[in-house]
């Protein structure tokens, strides 16, 4: 699903040099749910921007579904990011001018894809964070948990391979971080692959494996062994909505 | 890019939007109009007046001295000027034409005076009129030596026959063939029309009747005598100051002045050139400021939602997508403007027409300013556009 | 406070004097423009012997055509000038304290002196009167006493620039000239007089320089003098020769008067309207009794001089100067929005929304007051771009590009305005902000 290989991100100015990643691999299979731990400034973010294809990097490779995306053109980075990846930010990133149901459809929009498989996902979405029945307020009318849930929405209804979290909980008090969390095991458990990044240890240890970073290098790799076993695939998508 | 969440995000702001589109309002408004008037002074300035006004100059003298022999001098002038080397022809002439100043009575079809008659602005030449002035007979003739009236003090008898515009015949004989058709002074005297100049502009050029323009045979008299003097292309500079030299050495007058027909004409016009400059660089000015509206707007719009943008980045929209999302913003709140501009210029080409009795507004010119308008928008949006386009995707996972 | 609010003031446009110049630059445009078309309108709807307004007047008989009016625009009005035995039979009433019949014409002047030019003049031809009536003001001398217009005196009066001119600027009153072929006597130089516009005689146009050389009215019919100005005739007359000239209904006389009182002027309508209907008697004055009075406002209405164009103009500038308002409303809010965290951190420190929307306010009204100025310096150049414009052949204009202290003022005081209707609405957005929103990280 990701592959990366010596990958190094160098940071330049004018005096210094900050190395934020440097010689870092990690390697995600399909329906994993990975928690990326680190002190701040140990290259935490960093990691998430060059695998959410946000930012570019200078040495190595990086492989996302089987294709090699290390020197990739600006628009086809931004293809990828709308069909593959779905983003879950720490302060939830929703666009305040729109409402719940315009600002899931946002990513739908520049996939260009029918008004009608639109309206299905953007309602299935919504209906799987629960929260189809307020699809007419703005962000500013719900809480902190259920904004974050229709960014969770957002991020899923294009269907992506994988889910990239930015301490989704990072923002919220522990009981909707709690429901937060359990929404993302059970997208996971419906084999969606997640990758998080938190500094919080008692989150990581909800994920299936942790993985730590440290002055920009993996520290803490355990290969994977064995293939994960999901108990259930349910997709989200128009087409095979009934799954 | 579908219009509609671009719509709804904008009526939540609404502020901003609505004083750019009340600015593009009243620009359309004003430039409209403005261009419309503009329009029409140029079409006025340019219009042709028949005349060979590059190459004419005006020598104007004033005799002063009880007794002055003015009828010797003025057949001694006209000789001279008229056999100077680079002189088409020169005649004396009563009024400057295009000058503003200049006589004008009634011409009647039929004798006793009755009805309106026909107003025309005449012009006294001498029978070296037609080719001093460089107008078109487009048929008759011209005056012979014989038909001049020599310089007479006041005096109430009409002439013989006269030259007429074809505006002036159109306008005594509607129906019938004008050339040979006897007129009739407001004293029933008549004088035979002998020719017919296709078109000649008279001395008021802000008058309706700008064509009606009669020549009648007379040699100008007494006291203030000026000539026209037609020159070949190019001569008329060089034999002004020669000609002045020569004029004023006759005693007993002096030269009060020497000048192009194009001063008199630049001079009559000036109102309606000041206005054309004057509206022009106010809608230069009025574009530079809604322009520099729309620009504040759209930077200001940019910088405030730079984290958006970057989520926008984040989830696939590629940089044209961010470039486009601004245009189709602006293209809109435009548009509201342009709406709203629309009624009120048409409301401002309606004052314009009822008070200051300006031609009603052409849609054209309406047509025109949107399209403007939307070009001027778009282009005054695409800087910001293109700085919100390279706003980095990372700044989505920026927490501050 | 008010020191605080303007320190304040000056640490944001500080902060940011890009937006800051565009601000006063926005007004200073909009307020140029406006106090341009609002100098030529000034000048040209300026009264320039408003103190006389109440006396002065313009006298008008309707001599003219029955079968249609003299002014087809206006069929009210009767013509402007009178005929020159009207002018003659008015100026036998002792009604008026002063009565002015006069007309332009020229002369040619011949100062005597062998270096000097014989030159073409612009000559009023008057009574003494004009000189009274008009408070014209004098160098040397005066005005010719009544006697000399009666039989006329040789004598004559000069401007100030004949008199530098022709006598180096000395006093020279008691010397002659020659105008065309005759010696007059000065018996006054007159001092700089230029009104603008030329309400008393509006024939040549509403800018044009006073005459340099002024002799009495009965010179006219005596030297067979011609207007420079307008002749206008609708009667099929024989005319052959000065006589019937002087005897026909052609109107070319400019006449004047000025009462001491309310009650003279009333005394003398029905006067004029009197001697009309005698002459209605006589044959004269087919149309209906049509006899006006008009004070020197009035004869500018009357006269058209301000232009439809100048009235156009005036409009499109306040259009103008409506789009550059809006325009820095747009602008500072954007300001003021920008740094909207600051104000949010006072209203948490204890400021009041009155005393966060004071200090947006004073921000704004000196930036107004900076637009002004540059907004009259603007003007300034404006003004002198156009007197370039306008071909030095015709000076006249320079009056009209000129700037007064009112002008200066009422420009100062629409940039006040200006800076104020643009300022009210975001100062008042910035004090309603909540402390709260901004004090939060995001």
């Amino acid at each position: 699903m990701l592959d990366m290989q010596g990958i190094a991100k160098i940071f330049r100015t004018d005096l210094i040099e900050t190395h934020a990643l440097r010689n870092f691999d990690l390697k995600v299979e399909a329906g994993e749910f990975v928690a990326v731990t680190g002190p701040s400034g140990s290259g935490k973010t960093t990691f998430l921007n060059i695998a959410g294809l946000l930012e570019t990097f200078e040495h190595g490779t990086y492989r996302l579904d089987d294709q090699d995306v290390s020197r990739i053109g600006d628009d086809q980075r931004s293809r990828l990011r709308n069909e593959k990846i779905g983003f879950i930010f720490q302060s939830f990133n929703l666009i305040p001018d729109l409402n719940i149901y315009d600002n899931v459809d946002v990513p739908l929009r520049y996939r260009r894809l029918s008004a009608s498989d639109r309206h299905t996902r953007i309602t299935s979405a919504l209906d799987i964070v629960g929260l189809a029945s307020r699809m007419k307020h703005i962000p500013a009318q719900l809480s902190g948990g259920q904004q974050q849930r229709v960014a969770i929405a957002r991020a899923l209804a294009g269907d992506p391979k994988f889910l990239l979290a930015d301490e989704p909980t990072g923002n919220l008090d522990s009981l909707m971080a709690r429901q937060v969390m359990d929404l993302l095991e059970e997208i996971n458990r419906m084999g969606t692959t997640i990758i998080m990044v938190t500094h919080d240890p008692d989150l990581a240890r909800r994920a299936h494996r942790n993985v730590q970073i440290i002055d920009g290098q993996v520290t803490d790799y355990k290969p994977y062994e064995g293939p994960y076993e999901p108990s259930a695939i349910i997709g989200v998508t128009g087409e095979r909505a009934s799954g | 890019m579908s219009i509609r969440p671009i719509l709804s995000a904008l009526l939540r702001n609404k502020t901003g939007a609505i004083l750019v589109a009340v600015q593009i309002a009243l620009t359309l408004a004003v430039v409209v109009n403005s261009i419309y008037i503009i329009v029409q002074r140029i079409e006025k300035i340019g219009r042709p007046t028949g005349i060979d006004e590059a190459n004419i100059f005006m020598v104007n003298t004033q005799n002063y001295t009880r007794d002055f022999p003015y009828e010797a001098t003025i057949r001694e002038d006209l000789a001279y000027l008229n056999g100077l080397p680079g002189v088409v022809a020169a005649t004396t002439i009563n009024a400057i034409p295009l000058s503003g100043g200049g006589s004008s009575t009634a011409y009647f079809n039929a004798p006793g005076g009755k009805g309106e008659g026909v107003p025309g602005n005449y012009f006294e030449v001498t029978e070296r009129g037609i080719d001093a002035l460089g107008i078109h007979l487009s048929s008759g003739r011209g005056f012979s030596a014989a038909v001049i009236r020599p310089p007479m003090q006041r005096t109430s008898e009409f002439v013989p026959e006269i030259i007429v515009t074809r505006d002036v015949a159109k306008q005594l004989f509607p129906d019938t063939e004008p050339l040979g058709k006897t007129v009739y002074s407001q004293l029933s005297q008549p004088a035979r029309i002998v020719g017919i100049i296709d078109h000649m502009h008279g001395s008021w050029t802000g008058w309706d009747k700008v064509g009606n323009v009669v020549l009648h045979p007379v040699t100008d008299c007494c006291k203030r005598i000026s000539y026209l003097v037609r020159t070949k292309p190019g001569d008329r500079d060089r034999l002004m100051p020669i000609v002045e030299a020569k004029l004023i050495k006759t005693s007993g007058r002096v030269v009060n002045s020497v000048r192009t027909l194009g001063f008199y004409k630049d001079r009559s016009y000036s109102d309606d050139r000041n206005m054309a400059i004057f509206l022009s660089v106010v809608i230069v000015l009025l574009i530079a400021i809604a322009s520099l509206g729309i620009f504040g707007l759209a930077t200001f719009n940019v910088q405030s939602r730079t984290k958006q943008i970057g989520t926008r980045r984040a989830i696939g929209a590629r940089r044209r997508d961010i470039v486009q999302y601004f245009l189709v913003e602006n293209w809109l709140i435009t548009t509201s403007g342009i709406v709203g501009g629309c009624v009120l210029a048409l409301a401002v080409g309606y004052w314009l027409s009822m008070h200051f009795e300006l031609p009603r507004l052409d849609l054209y010119y309406l047509v025109g300013g949107v399209f403007g308008l939307w070009l001027v928008g778009q282009l005054a949006t695409l800087l910001p556009a293109r700085r919100a386009s390279r706003v980095p995707p990372a700044v989505a996972t920026r927490t501050v | 406070m008010l020191s605080y609010n303007l320190h304040l003031a000056c640490a944001s446009y500080r902060r940011n004097p890009t937006l800051t110049g565009l601000v006063a630059g926005a007004i200073a445009i909009g307020i140029a423009v406006c106090t341009i078309t609002l100098t030529l309108y000034h000048a040209l709807s300026n009264n320039p012997i408003w103190w006389k307004n109440d006396q002065l007047y313009a006298v008008t008989i309707d001599s003219w055509d029955p079968e249609r009016p003299d002014n087809d625009k206006h069929p009210e009005r009767p013509p402007p000038q009178l005929t020159y035995k009207d002018a003659l039979a008015l100026l036998k009433s002792d009604i008026p304290v002063h009565k002015v019949a006069m007309f332009k014409s020229t002369r040619v002047l011949d100062a005597g002196k062998a270096d000097a030019k014989v030159k073409r003049m612009d000559t009023r031809v008057t009574t003494g009167d004009f000189f009274r009536a008009f408070d014209v003001p004098f160098l040397y001398g005066g005005p010719w006493n009544a006697a000399a217009d009666q039989s006329p005196e040789p004598v004559v009066v000069i401007s100030k620039e004949v008199n530098e001119k022709t006598f180096g600027g000395i006093n020279s009153v008691g010397r002659t000239v020659r105008l065309d072929d005759r010696d007059f006597r000065i018996v006054g130089v007159l001092d700089t007089w230029r009104p603008a516009p030329t309400y008393y005689d509006l024939n040549n146009g509403s800018l044009e320089n006073p005459e340099d050389i002024y002799i009495p009215f009965a010179w006219g019919e005596a030297l067979e003098l011609e207007s420079a100005g307008n002749t206008n005739c609708w009667k099929s007359e024989q005319i052959n020769s000065f006589k019937d000239f002087t005897n026909s209904e052609c109107v070319w006389i400019q006449f004047w008067a000025e009462f001491s009182s309310k009650a003279d002027h009333n005394r003398f309508q029905s006067w004029l309207d009197g001697y009309a209907k005698d002459q209605k008697k006589l044959g004269r004055f087919p149309r209906p009794l049509n006899n006006h009075l008009y004070n020197v406002d009035e004869w500018l209405a009357f006269n058209e001089v301000v232009t439809k164009d100048n009235r156009v103009l005036v409009g499109l500038a306040f259009m103008f100067l409506a789009v550059c308002v809006v325009n820095t409303v747009g602008l500072l809010l954007a300001k003021f929005l920008s740094a909207a965290s600051l104000s949010g951190l006072r209203r948490a420190l204890g400021a009041s929304r009155r005393d966060i929307f004071q200090q947006h306010l004073v921000e704004v009204i000196v930036l107004g007051l900076a637009g002004g100025l540059l907004g009259l310096i603007l003007s300034a150049l404006g003004l002198w771009g156009l007197r370039l414009m306008f071909a030095s052949d015709f000076d006249q204009y320079a009056s009209l590009t000129h700037m007064d202290p009112t002008m200066m003022s009422a420009a100062i005081l629409l940039s006040l305005l200006a800076g104020i209707a643009a300022g009210l609405y975001p100062a008042w957005r910035i004090g309603r902000i909540q402390p709260a929103t901004y004090l939060k990280t995001q």
